[in-house]
């Protein structure tokens, strides 16, 4: 699903290039559950945004699915993300003064696709929250908002789920929840990637990449 | 990216933010309301100007021939006449300027009694040509006008202004009845449709109609008349007609080379165009202060949408990592800064119909509802909302979104 060769991210900070990602080089194929490990400032967020189309690597090529996406230009990256790629945040990010439901059906906006509230509604159905479609993001508490994310990135049935330290501002109770739905959803076959710093979330992982200054160092896979 | 697809979203989160909405529509909706009312009274006061000038003057298309010489300047003066201007004067002018159609003569006087049984008035008494009507463009309520053969025969009949009919008449139809001019018994024949105000505000229908051959010869013992009104064959020729006029009556009155006209010239057409033009300058001040105030309404749009912009980083990363690509981005945000912006102008021109109509009554204005100022404050409301929300919109786009979600 997932092949990149030689990847490496320059990008300058006041004036001076700074490499984030330096020749990294690594396969994931479809239906993996992949995490990504390293201390703050590794580079593993210059990874996962890469891989989600946020940003383009300086040097080298990234497939997806068998296409080059490496150099497309921001409508071709958009259209990417809308159709194959879901996100989930740390900090949940979900829109302000905007329903469980109304988040839920954002990414549709984007996509070729008629917007269809009853899809929501199963998004919703799915993670478990039908009762709180009319709710405000402020109306719910962490872990419910990290569901409703979740919903949120599947609206548009994407292959490849990226969560950025999903579980990083829930507590225990909530953390268990959301990676219960993540490993549900890889087992439905969609690829997950996942960036974490939290051993108990790691030790779930089928494959672990440990990044640090920017290089891949090592890259366990597991039974 | 389809912009229907962001229409009720845009339209749901302005809803959502109300006390931003109504703070950023407020400036453009205080300067359409502010500009409807003021072009509105503004084009009320210039019609009702040209309408009080129209009911003087009558149609515009003639060239009016008063006796005395041209030094005795303004408005015309019917009660002090200098017996210049005589019946064969208006004759030559009918049958030898090519420009002219016809003429129609007036021989007029303010100060004689009219009596019907116990009620009386002394409304000014108009002989009048049989074709000063179609001249004047005045029309005839009820009854009829008198005709060429009433002059001819020197017929004693009246035709009542709306005022001497409410005067002599208050509850009785006056058709066929005998009213005393002087001494001289007439018959009612018609009632005139009401004038209106003149340009001082004074009434234009005290008055009395009769054939100015019979005032002539009957009632004042004249020969010679307060004014001619000559109508042109073509209104454009109005200045060529005065210089032929001037030269026949010059000849006509054997005034020496060098000497002044005893008669004056004018033409209502030229006069008219000159009251068009007279616009008031404080109003024009005013129009560009309204024009200034719906432009700092814009700049609050802009403004407002600038700060939304830095407030909203995170909204818009995560609207582009679902998919949103730049372009949709900017439109999202000019849409908001468009639609706002319209909504304020709908709402100014609401307030500015109200606001209209309420200037209107307190001026004694005929209320007026221009329905091209509306379009035209509804296009310079959505050119507004482009033209500020384009920048905050772009910078919006350009947002970072990997910046933007991190933080």
């Amino acid at each position: 699903m997932i092949q990149i060769d030689k990847i490496s991210k320059t990008y300058s900070r006041d004036g001076l290039p700074v490499t984030a990602l330096r020749e990294v080089s690594f396969d994931i194929a479809a239906g993996d559950f992949v995490v990504i490990r390293g201390v703050s400032g590794s580079g593993k967020s210059t990874l996962l945004n890469l891989l989600g189309c946020l940003d383009s690597p300086s040097t080298g090529t990234y497939l997806l699915d068998g296409a080059d996406v490496s150099h497309k230009n921001d409508a071709e990256l958009s259209h990417i993300r809308s159709r194959k790629i879901g996100f989930i945040f740390q900090s949940f990010n979900l829109l302000p003064r905007t329903t469980a439901i109304e988040n839920v059906e954002l990414p549709m906006i984007y996509a070729d696709q008629p917007i269809d509230r009853s899809r929501a509604v199963r998004a919703l159905e799915r993670v478990g929250l039908s009762h709180r479609e009319r709710h405000f993001a402020t109306e719910l508490s962490g872990g419910e908002q990290q569901r409703v994310a979740i919903a949120r990135s599947l609206i548009n049935d994407p292959a490849l789920i990226l969560a950025d330290e999903p579980t990083g501002n829930l507590d225990e109770e909530a953390a268990e929840a959301v990676m219960k739905i993540l490993h549900e959803l890889n087992g439905e076959g969609r690829t997950i990637v996942l960036v974490t710093h939290d051993d108990a979330v790691a030790a779930n992982a089928r494959r672990i990449l440990l990044i640090r200054d920017g290089v891949l160092r090592e890259s366990e896979v597991r039974a | 990216m389809n912009l229907l697809r962001l229409f009720r979203p845009v339209v749901r989160m302005l809803t959502r933010n109300r006390a931003r909405a109504v703070f950023m529509m407020a400036g453009v909706t205080i300067g359409i309301a502010s500009l409807m009312i003021l072009s509105s009274i503004g084009e009320s006061t210039r019609r009702e100007t040209m309408k009080r000038f129209k009911n003087m003057l009558g149609t515009y298309d003639t060239v009016i021939i008063r006796p005395g010489s041209s030094k005795n300047r303004g408005m015309v003066s019917l009660t002090n006449v200098e017996p210049s201007l005589k019946f064969d004067d208006a004759g030559a002018i009918a049958s030898q300027i090519p420009e002219i159609r016809q003429v129609a003569q007036l021989q007029n006087a303010f100060d004689i009694d009219v009596k019907y049984q116990d009620r009386s008035g002394t409304p000014a008494i108009f002989g009048v040509s049989s074709n000063w009507l179609e001249l004047r463009g005045d029309e005839v309520a009820e009854g009829e006008f008198f005709s060429e053969d009433d002059c001819r025969s020197l017929s004693r009949v009246a035709i009542l202004g709306a005022d001497a009919q409410k005067q002599l008449f208050p509850d009785v139809d006056p058709i066929g009845k005998t009213i005393r001019i002087g001494d001289v018994p007439f018959v009612v024949r018609g009632v005139m449709v009401a004038r209106g105000a003149g340009p001082a505000g004074g009434s234009l229908d005290n008055l009395i109609f009769i054939p100015v051959t019979t005032a002539s010869k009957r009632l004042f013992n004249r020969d010679f008349l307060t004014m001619l009104i000559a109508q042109l064959k073509d209104p454009a020729q109005g200045q060529v007609a005065i210089d032929h006029i001037q030269t026949l009556l010059r000849g006509r009155h054997h005034i020496a080379q060098g000497a002044l006209d005893d008669f004056n010239l004018t033409n209502p057409g030229a006069v008219m165009a000159q009251v068009n033009t007279l616009g008031s300058t404080l109003h024009k001040l005013l129009v560009v202060v309204a024009i200034a105030a719906t432009g700092i309404g814009g700049i609050v749009i802009m403004s407002v949408t600038l700060i939304g912009v830095s407030e909203r980083r995170t909204e818009i990363g995560v609207r582009r990592a679902v998919g949103a690509s730049r372009n949709a981005i900017l439109l999202q945000f000019l849409l908001e800064a468009v639609l706002l912006s319209f909504a304020g102008g709908i709402l100014g021109i609401l307030i500015g119909v109200g606001g209209t109509q309420i200037v209107a009554r307190l001026q004694h204005l005929p209320f007026l509802l221009l329905p091209m100022a509306i379009f035209a404050a509804s296009l310079l409301s959505i050119v507004l909302g482009l033209l500020f929300g384009v920048y905050p919109a772009w910078k919006a786009s350009m947002t970072d979104p990997i910046d933007a979600l991190r933080g």
